[in-house]
């Protein structure tokens, strides 16, 4: 194992035992839920980070039609869509104690996050769509291109013109404005160490593909 | 037999008593007062979560985010040991 995948135990750890140990301010209603913001959040920035990587290696496959990239953006939307899951799971549970109801049609940022998730979905489900391995990516590498297109829209955009119940959104105190300052000590690093896990979890599943893909091109073509 | 009354029992937990969510904000598109946690309902989960200051909904959070990283670890795991045995019974025909 390499010495970052050790930094990133440590580091993890860290985040977590200061996540619950940190004295925070009182704020009725949210109390200590005001903690999740060191878990919920972050969920969101990997998630951001890996459609972004899958995004550059679409990119870069259309351009240098590399086997190898393919696979990256295929494993790099893999993991996104597992953070994704987390966040939507983690806001869920979230949201009943404070929102009082597990899931609300009324909120855009809620619907629209799982709206952006099955757009990711239907990549998947367009790959398995081919056998040709060369089609395949191409096709895929377009449309993962259009579907990270819509994320900055359906999480940014759309959710600050509506009424919602997220900071930032329209009526409400953005997030730097409601948020105490010492709660910053720990969420950014909390940001880091889950994009960098994030990572770690991209490299595991990219491995395992690569190595799926070379297995599968040896018992279709043996030598 | 057993799996569907375990599966109920399960279900009665995570349900809310008769008195559904005190806001409804399927209705509702957004109301200045967050009255949540002023009637969080009856059962075990729902009180057991609500103590202590919903410090569990934190732990609840945590445990969410580790479950699904394990299930989707585990799963890449099955994937490797597909690709192993693959390997190991080619290995052999050779």
């Amino acid at each position: 194992m390499k010495v970052w995948k050790y930094l990133i135990i440590v580091w993890m750890s860290l985040v977590i035992v200061g996540g619950f140990l940190i004295q925070i301010p009182f704020i009725p209603i949210l109390e200590q839920t005001a903690r999740n913001l060191f878990f919920h959040v972050p969920m969101w920035m990997a998630m951001y980070a890996m459609f972004l990587m899958s995004l550059y290696h679409s990119i870069h496959y259309l351009r240098k039609t590399d086997w190898l990239a393919d696979i990256k953006a295929e494993a790099a939307a893999k993991t996104g869509i597992v953070f994704g899951v987390c966040g939507l799971l983690t806001g869920s549970l979230w949201a009943r104690f404070t929102w009082g109801t597990w899931w609300t049609f009324a909120e855009p940022k809620m619907n629209l996050a799982a709206l952006a998730l099955m757009i990711y979905v239907a990549y998947f489900m367009l790959r398995s769509a081919f056998d040709e391995p060369k089609k395949r990516a191409r096709i895929s590498a377009v449309y993962n291109i259009f579907a990270v297109s819509t994320i900055p829209f359906l999480l940014y955009v759309v959710p600050r013109q509506l009424t919602s119940l997220h900071p930032g959104a329209d009526g409400n105190p953005a997030f730097s404005e409601i948020t105490a300052a010492e709660l910053r000590f720990i969420l950014y690093p909390a940001m880091v160490g889950f994009i960098a896990l994030s990572y770690w979890v991209y490299e595991i599943t990219y491995r395992a593909y690569r190595v799926r893909y070379i297995s599968e091109q040896t018992i279709s073509n043996p030598q | 037999m057993y799996l569907t009354q375990l599966l109920f029992v399960v279900m009665s937990m995570f349900q809310d008593s008769t008195k559904v969510a005190p806001m409804d904000t399927l209705s509702v598109a957004y109301s200045d007062k967050w009255m949540a946690a002023a009637n969080q309902g009856e059962g075990f989960f729902m009180s057991f979560m609500s103590s202590n200051n919903l410090i569990f909904v934190v732990l609840g959070v945590t445990l969410i985010i580790w479950t699904v990283l394990i299930v989707y670890l585990s799963r890449v795991d099955k994937t490797i040991s597909k690709l192993e045995n693959q390997l190991n019974h080619s290995s052999n025909e050779a």
